[in-house]
């Protein structure tokens, strides 16, 4: 039963949604909300693709219950900046050839946008600890540090 | 002229004295990887049309027997529930199987694997799809099940298929083992085995299927190889290929099990409910589902037998793999045949004798995966060249300098070795970066606890599909009126970039700049078959087909632009969207110029590329002869950190040179030695799909790891070395598969190196180091 009102912000944006006690967080982003940048993974909180922030924090929307994010604000990769060009994080993972299947990356963002907003010059093994929650099968994750690292250098 | 034209004549003139062309081993960005980044709604899932029915997949939960009943009678009294299907709703011939027809679709008979599907439960949503799967009651009359493959080929075991129970039989013998044996001063002897490895796309296998008002069926998903997807669809559902439409979407990754059944099975019984209920179908995989119904890496257990001269110089070589394939062959018959084509190792040994056996069982299916068999091969007779070292009272460096392939040398088949064997370039470079000679002194100084040590792994690789097919494609270019290049292949695209590669092939001979290629979603009805998307081969045999396209394209190009320009076509120099002429280089024009002309003047941008790769030539009896157009070579050392206490080990430093030929984009062909060597350490040190009675026991990442970015070595050194082969474009090799191979025996070895203690059995996990040293 789709009884429970829902009112919260998805970046940026009030939205107001009606969802099932089961929905996840998950469910109301991408079949109510079409915000498909989270994605399903696992389904069990182990893969760490659908990270999105809650009041800022990352969390897995495949573990947190839509009424959980009521009055809350949600960030997903849609939000993260203007839409049509990539933001100099997003240019650093494009140029370190970060994306290849391009499945994880959006959770990977997430993760680095919530490290960057914390430390500036994150260390190698910081920016491991950061991304240790979210699999990627493609790349080893080689690309993905220097990525981070090189956002950095170009900010300073 | 502008200094920048300049610029990049000279860089043009430099490669033309390569005999290449400007973006040519240019580590340029990829042209698909925008929308990616943005996070646009590109992969299946995110693309379902309005009014999808969710399907779950049944699996059987019996190993083995036959099925007596099947009633669906409590599923269909919930009210979401639009649809049960069985093997009694296949239209056509109920069959799904990539090689030997031993596969139903849907299980009809009998179930032979815990992995079979039985039927599918088409509901609203997903969630009450998955309920309603509960509500299928399923009678079966138990068979007695046989999960060991060494007992499944026993004589009188149960049989599995009608057929017996060994799927495939695959020999190499080269001259006669026996003498090499008795000629030897020294022999070793070892058994290696290897688990079950799941390849763990981040996206499961997914599909759906449209049904369309002019009777096409539309099926839309996550594979590699669309026109597999159509014949399968077809045969399913009795239609003729032309009504059978696949797109790929945007796939997630691959890895070998979205080129075997599941993409077919997804894809035919959406369809079956779609043309069934008039409504789109979505075939949805949890993970649980993918792990315990697509195809895995064989297990297998190899005995391998080595003869050698007190010197060090390698006689004989005896191996015997056992591989398990479990329920169904998939692509196994020919994983066994390039097992045993390398099963020796990259050395020349003038006596070989392989025998290879493909073995059913009870347990979930195997086929492609990355690697194909090497891994498995190389494991073994890289471990074994270690012991042998070990007996010589040698460094295993040296016993490999002795006996590794070079030109002139001969492999386990008799192929011989030419000019692009770079196998010593990339020994010489990866030691010299590894400072492994140093590091091996050192380490042998050690006392405490805690030990170091360094082991080296080599390997070749024989080069897209050889004998595992015909290799051949085709590459469409379609310039439209804006100038835009449209490139279209029946090839596919899920991670590595190689298709952004054609792009920057065909770039490259069509003088336009890359930023203005698409890429075409590969479309079964509008791009012409071209043959599977594995073996790593789009670059080196889809490379040709974008080249011969380009060529075609370059011609007309010039031709017009040599209107344009006032001179002889041969003078004509396009080069990143200008075009001159080599003559008068002050006049120039620009491509969408040339572009507008061509519209005009009725010549067609339009076109498509052809190649096909030389047949391969080998006795099917013996296994001798070249059964590969080229290889691949590589080597690599790792470092490792062994407490001596517990077992428990790290790998801190791996360095790895591969030869590929001519990285045609230098930074994608690091991402493969990356992402191979991780995914390959993975299968080195942790990853285990365990079965139990037949039952996946660990289908969640939560119990199956893969490494994290915590995992992966503090220090990672990839060499790219350049011998160009003789049929990839520009010398280009295959790079995807390889690196994946070397972490297994080169993590052993260095285990070895740091302990004294051998583990044959991956993956090497700290109980069976700590088991092996206190023995």
């Amino acid at each position: 039963m789709k009884d429970i009102l829902l009112e919260f912000k998805v970046n940026g944006q009030p939205k107001k949604v009606y969802v099932d006690p089961n929905d996840r967080l998950l469910d109301v982003l991408r079949d109510y909300l079409d915000i498909k940048s989270p994605k399903e993974g696992c389904g069990t909180g182990d893969c760490g693709l659908c990270t999105v922030t809650l009041d800022g924090k990352p969390v897995l929307s495949c573990l947190t219950f839509a009424f959980q994010a009521r009055g809350k604000e949600v960030t997903t990769v849609e939000g993260l900046g203007n839409g049509k060009e990539l933001s100099p994080m997003q240019q650093a993972l494009r140029d370190a050839g970060a994306a290849q299947c391009g499945f994880c990356t959006p959770a990977m963002e997430i993760m680095v946008t919530d490290l960057l907003k914390r430390v500036d010059n994150p260390t190698d093994s910081q920016i491991k600890e950061q991304i240790s929650g979210t699999l990627c099968r493609c790349t080893g994750y080689y690309p993905i540090v220097e990525a981070v690292k090189k956002i950095k250098e170009e900010e300073r | 002229m502008s200094m920048e034209v300049e610029y990049l004549i000279e860089q043009l003139q430099k490669k033309a004295e390569r005999g290449e062309l400007l973006y040519i081993g240019e580590s340029l960005n990829r042209v698909d990887d925008i929308e990616k980044i943005l996070g646009k709604p590109i992969y299946t899932a995110d693309i379902l049309p309005k009014q999808t029915l969710y399907a779950k997949l049944v699996h059987s939960t019996i190993p083995h027997g036959y099925i007596r009943s099947i009633n669906a009678a409590n599923a269909l009294n919930n009210s979401k529930v639009k649809a049960v299907l069985t093997y009694k709703d296949v239209p056509g011939i109920n069959e799904s199987s990539a090689v030997i027809p031993d596969r139903p679709l849907f299980a009809d008979r009998k179930v032979r694997s815990t992995g079979d599907i039985v039927a599918a439960v088409l509901a609203n949503d997903f969630r009450a799809a998955t309920e309603a799967s509960q509500d299928i009651k399923i009678e079966y009359d138990p068979l007695k099940p046989i999960f060991d493959p060494l007992e499944a080929m026993k004589e009188g075991a149960p049989l599995i298929h009608d057929a017996g129970n060994v799927a495939k039989h695959m020999k190499v013998y080269k001259g006669d083992v026996q003498k090499g044996f008795e000629a030897s001063d020294i022999i070793v002897e070892g058994t290696y085995s290897t688990q079950f490895q799941d390849a763990t796309p981040m996206e499961p296998e997914l599909a759906y299927a449209v049904p369309k008002e002019n009777g096409n069926i539309l099926i839309v998903g996550s594979m590699q190889s669309p026109h597999i997807t159509q014949s399968g669809v077809a045969k399913a559902l009795n239609l003729p290929l032309s009504r059978v439409e696949v797109i790929q979407a945007v796939t997630g990754g691959a890895f070998g099990p979205k080129s075997d059944e599941t993409p077919t099975d997804l894809g035919a019984i959406a369809a079956i409910g779609a043309l069934k209920t008039g409504r789109p179908v979505f075939v949805n995989m949890t993970r649980e589902d993918s792990m315990i119904m697509h195809t895995k890496r064989h297990p297998s257990i190899t005995k391998l037998k080595t003869g050698a001269t007190a010197d060090g110089k390698l006689i004989a070589s005896q191996a015997e793999m056992i591989m398990e394939t479990g329920a169904y062959a998939s692509l196994g018959v020919l994983v066994i045949v390039r097992a045993m084509f390398h099963a020796n190792g990259a050395y020349e040994i003038p006596n070989v004798k392989n025998d290879g056996y493909l073995v059913y069982t009870n347990n979930t299916f195997a086929g492609s995966f990355r690697g194909f068999g090497a891994p498995q091969a190389f494991f073994a007779s890289e471990s074994q060249m270690d012991e042998l070292a070990k007996k010589l009272n040698m460094d295993p460096l040296d016993l490999r300098l002795i006996n590794m392939l070079r030109p002139g040398k001969r492999t386990s088949t008799n192929q011989l070795m030419d000019a692009a064997c770079g196998l010593p370039e990339c020994v010489e470079q990866v030691v010299a970066a590894s400072n492994y000679r140093k590091k091996v002194k050192e380490y042998a100084e050690q006392k405490g606890n805690t030990r170091r040590g360094v082991g080296i792994a080599i390997l070749h690789h024989g080069n897209a599909l050889g004998p595992e097919g015909n290799d051949y494609v085709y590459v469409h270019l379609n310039v439209d009126r804006d100038g835009i290049v449209y490139l279209g292949t029946g090839l596919t695209e899920y991670g590595t970039g190689a298709i952004s590669g054609l792009a920057q092939i065909a770039s490259s001979i069509m003088g336009c700049k890359l930023d203005r290629f698409r890429i075409d979603r590969p479309n079964s009805l509008k791009h012409k078959e071209s043959g599977p998307t594995v073996a790593s081969r789009t670059t080196a045999i889809g490379g040709n087909g974008a080249r011969d396209a380009a060529e075609k394209l370059r011609d007309r190009l010039n031709t017009v632009a040599a209107k344009l320009l006032d001179c002889m076509t041969s003078e004509v120099v396009i080069v990143d969207d200008i075009a001159y002429s080599s003559s008068a280089p002050q006049k120039r024009v620009g491509w969408n110029e040339i572009v507008d002309e061509a519209y005009r003047s009725g010549v067609s941008l339009n076109t498509i590329g052809y190649y096909m790769a030389p047949r391969c030539i080998w006795d099917e009896h013996t296994g001798l002869g070249s059964p590969y157009s080229q290889f691949t070579f590589g080597a690599a050392v790792a470092d490792v950190e062994v407490d001596i206490d517990t077992g428990v080990y790290s790998v801190r430093s791996y360095y790895v040179a591969f030869d590929v030929g001519r990285a045609v984009n230098p930074r994608n062909v690091k991402g493969q030695l990356y992402g191979g060597t991780v995914q390959g350490l993975g299968y080195a040190t942790m990853e285990e799909l365990v079965h139990k009675d037949g039952r996946v026991l660990n289908p969640n990442l939560k119990d199956y790891y893969i490494p994290t970015s915590l995992d992966i070595p503090e220090e990672f050194v990839p060499i790219i070395v350049e011998k160009g082969g003789a049929i990839g474009p520009f010398g280009a090799k295959v790079v995807a598969e390889p690196p994946i191979v070397l972490p297994g025996p080169a993590v052993r070895n260095a285990i070895l190196n740091a302990t004294g203690w051998s583990v044959d059995s991956l993956p090497i996990t700290a109980e069976k180091v700590w088991r092996e040293g206190h023995k």
